[in-house]
This record gives C-alpha cells, sequence and structure tokens, in this order.
C-alpha cells in the first residue's frame, strides 16, 4: 500500500523558491497498477522520487507499506528501499564503472544478499541482454542502458515497482516485450507498479491513470469506468 | 478465402471430419471467430467438389472423414506463396470520412473523436488479450495481437492528423 498526504515538494534555487509538487494526495492499494501522465515538468520525477524514498517532502507525508518515509534516517530509508521497491530512473543512472552484471546484482550485493546466477540469467534473457554481461554502460546504446536499468529494478523481486518512463527509449517490439514483462511480475507476484508514461500502449497496461498537471493531481480514472478511454483520447496523443 | 485455406491446413497432416475441423479452426482463431457448422459442411463440399480434399468413408460414429489432396495440397501452397496487398479502401471509416464531406456532416469532429475513443477501446481490449496470450504462450495470436497493436497506433496518428483540419 502506498499513500501520500498532502504531499508538497518546493525546491530553492538561488532566492527563489519553486513550489514543484503542491498537495499531492495519492492512494495505491498493494497489486495496483497506476500510471501516472501529465506534462513535462508537472512533478511526475519529482513525486516518483518521494515515493522510492530517494527525496523527502517539503511538508505532508508519505506512507510505504505502513512505514512513514519522512520519518526515517536517510540509512534507513535506504535500507528500505532496497528491501521494498525497485526504481526505474528515467535517465537510467546506472553505475559507469560496473559491467551489465555488476549493475543488475548491485542492489543484492548492497543489501548482502546471495546472488542466484539463475535469476540474473533469466532477467538478463527477458530484457533481451544474454550474452551482455561483461559490458560497460557506456558500451551501450540508451534502450540497452534502460533495459539493464529495468533488470536491476526487478532482481530483488520487489514488493514495489516505481518506473519513470520504462519504455521512453525503446522501439514498439522491446518496449512491448518489456510492459508484457512487468506486467508479468504484476499478475505473478502481486506486485504494486507506478510508471509514468507518455505512452498510450503503456497505459494500456495499467489498472487506473493518474493525471498530473502543474504539481497536483489534476484527476484519474479506472479502467473500468466507462469514460477510461474518451479520457486517454483527450490526455494521451 | 481464408475458411476454405484453413481447413486444408487443418487436414493437412490427419483425416477428420466435420466437427473436428471446426473445432480446430476455432482454436486456430482462439475463438475469436465462429464458424457454424453449416459454413464448415458447405466449404467442405466445395471443396470435395473441387477435388482438393476426399473422402476415404466413414469413422466408427458414422462421421464422414475428409483428406487433401495432391491438387489439395499444392492449392494451399500457391494460398500461402501469394503476397496480400492492403486495399486503401477497405476500412469502413474511410468511406464515411468521404460521405460525411458529401452531405457537410457537422458532426464530422465529433464523428472522428469518437472513432479513436473506439480505437483506444480497441487497444485496451487487445492489450489485455496479449496478456492471456503471453500467459498461454499462444507466439503466433500473440504476434498477430502485436501487428493489429501497430495498426491501431497508426489509425490513432491518423485520427489526429484530420482532427487537426
Ligand atoms: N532539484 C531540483 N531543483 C530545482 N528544481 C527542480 C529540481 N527537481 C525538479 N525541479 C523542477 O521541478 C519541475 C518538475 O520536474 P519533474 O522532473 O518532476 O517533471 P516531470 O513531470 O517528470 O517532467 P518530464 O515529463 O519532462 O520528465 C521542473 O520544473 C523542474 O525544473
Ligand atoms: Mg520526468
Amino acid at each position: 500500500m502506498i499513500e501520500t498526504i498532502g504531499v508538497k515538494r518546493e525546491f530553492r534555487t538561488g532566492k527563489d523558491t519553486v513550489s514543484v509538487l503542491k498537495g499531492v494526495n495519492l492512494f495505491v492499494n498493494k497489486g495496483e497498477f497506476v500510471a501516472i501522465i501529465g506534462p513535462s515538468g508537472s512533478g511526475k520525477s519529482t513525486l516518483l522520487q518521494l515515493l522510492g524514498g530517494l527525496d523527502v517532502p517539503t511538508e505532508g507525508s508519505i506512507i510505504l507499506n505502513g512505514s512513514t518515509m519522512e520519518a526515517k534516517t536517510e540509512k534507513q530509508r535506504t535500507i528500505f528501499r532496497r528491501r521494498n521497491i525497485g526504481f526505474v530512473f528515467q535517465n537510467y543512472q546506472l553505475l559507469p564503472t560496473l559491467t551489465v552484471h555488476e549493475n543488475i546484482v548491485f542492489p543484492l550485493h548492497a543489501d548482502g544478499k546471495k546472488v542466484s546466477e539463475y535469476d540474473v540469467q533469466k532477467l538478463l534473457k527477458a530484457v533481451d541482454l544474454k550474452g551482455r554481461d561483461k559490458w560497460y554502460p557506456h558500451e551501450l546504446s540508451g534502450g540497452q542502458q534502460q533495459r539493464v536499468a529495468i533488470a536491476r529494478a526487478l532482481i530483488n523481486q520487489p514488493d514495489i515497482l516505481l518506473a519513470d518512463e520504462p519504455t521512453g527509449n525503446l522501439d514498439r517490439r522491446r518496449s512491448s516485450d518489456i510492459l508484457d514483462l512487468l506486467s508479468k511480475f504484476h499478475s505473478e507476484r502481486k506486485q504494486t507498479i507506478i510508471m509514468v508514461t507518455h505512452d498510450m500502449f503503456a497505459a494500456g497496461y495499467a489498472d487506473r491513470v493518474v493525471l498530473f498537471k502543474d504539481g497536483v493531481i489534476e484527476t484519474e480514472v479506472r479502467r473500468e469506468e466507462d469514460d477510461y478511454a474518451a479520457f486517454l483520447s483527450r490526455f494521451m496523443a | 478465402m481464408s475458411v476454405k485455406h484453413s481447413l486444408l491446413a487443418l487436414l493437412y497432416e490427419n483425416p477428420g471430419h466435420g466437427y473436428e475441423l471446426k473445432t480446430g479452426f476455432e482454436r486456430l482463431v482462439q475463438g475469436m471467430w465462429p464458424l457454424n457448422a453449416g459454413q464448415v459442411y458447405s466449404t467442405l463440399d466445395r471443396l470435395e467438389r473441387d477435388k482438393l480434399v476426399e473422402s476415404p468413408g466413414y469413422d466408427e460414429k458414422d462421421r464422414k472423414l475428409y483428406v487433401i489432396t495432391e491438387l489439395g495440397k499444392r492449392e494451399l501452397w500457391d494460398w500461402l506463396k501469394q503476397p496480400v496487398a492492403r486495399s486503401l479502401l477497405k476500412d469502413e471509416f474511410y468511406f464515411k470520412y468521404l460521405c460525411a464531406d458529401l452531405v457537410d456532416y457537422e458532426e464530422k469532429q465529433n464523428m472522428i473523436q469518437k472513432q479513436k475513443e473506439t480505437m483506444i477501446k480497441d487497444i485496451l481490449a487487445l492489450t489485455q488479450l496479449k496478456k492471456q496470450m503471453n500467459e498461454s504462450q499462444q507466439y503466433s495470436m500473440k504476434m498477430l495481437i502485436e501487428g493489429a497493436l501497430l495498426h491501431l497506433e497508426a489509425d490513432i496518428k491518423w485520427l489526429d492528423m484530420i482532427l487537426q483540419d
């Protein structure tokens, strides 16, 4: 379960304070697949960072599986994240000095867990990167790096997957494979997924679509509602 | 025609009777194209008349059996070999778009908008179906759905294009 209560986030740049999130109230049940859509700069990535415990709100509260994130120290949040959350960054954020294999198993290593080579190979195959184990991020294309980031987010079989445009740099074929993979994790493991996307086809996998605008949730609609298609038609190109 | 050739393909390995072919066909299309028994029998009659199949007799339950002939196999190969052209006007919506101008249809924008919504509904339904095909490992059907999704993507781009003018 994920809940945000009146979440605000302000940033200081020089003398100015910019208010990026202006009171976000979001409730996501365990096992739900939610797509967040909205214009560039509306605060989607900022919210995802907060949900992932990578940042804390200026005001308001974030509760993940019953734990209040802003009450934790940074170290506690990091540990919590490693055990419960898979995070796919919009700009991948692979560690440049580590190989593909090392990047993928990093969350397990950091948590002192054993690595199952079988699981790693299975994931590498699922993201179509078989045989690239020893490559370094700078030797990979943007789309390939994105797929490494997805494998890394899934390796610890997290309860919660937060994915920031996970198919943004992929061709339709690969993007479809990745979405099928996420959807498989979602249905087999009752994983909760929150995915930021601009892609109607990606949103087609979700149970609910949340429209973000100017730092707040403008509206949301569930798949079973009659106006789901009309909503997507209006807000997605 | 696709039913005719599908029946030939279903008979390619083994002889079969009408009911078997009906269920075989429905399995092939994952139940998305129900055939009635009459359609199957009339198609088989025509195939037999054209010597593409023949009957070696009846099974123990007195059901007429069919086998594919050499001529039938050749017909099947020829059909597989022929590429299929896409016709520009195969889509009924294209006609609505052309005819709306003829009658100065005031609701044209709305008509396009509704069409887009319908296609999005199709995307949602196909995405669900694709999940099922993934789970049951129906690879060919899954790839057909991928193809249909790509077509829908293009259709939606086009609808957005004509919505703007
Ligand atoms: N650390 C920061 N310092 C100052 N401003 C920031 C910071 N992080 C984000 N912002 C501002 O917050 C706003 C929202 O950014 P965010 O990355 O959340 O948008 P987004 O909805 O993810 O957009 P996109 O679709 O382009 O990825 C932007 O105007 C950005 O400049
Ligand atoms: Mg972003």
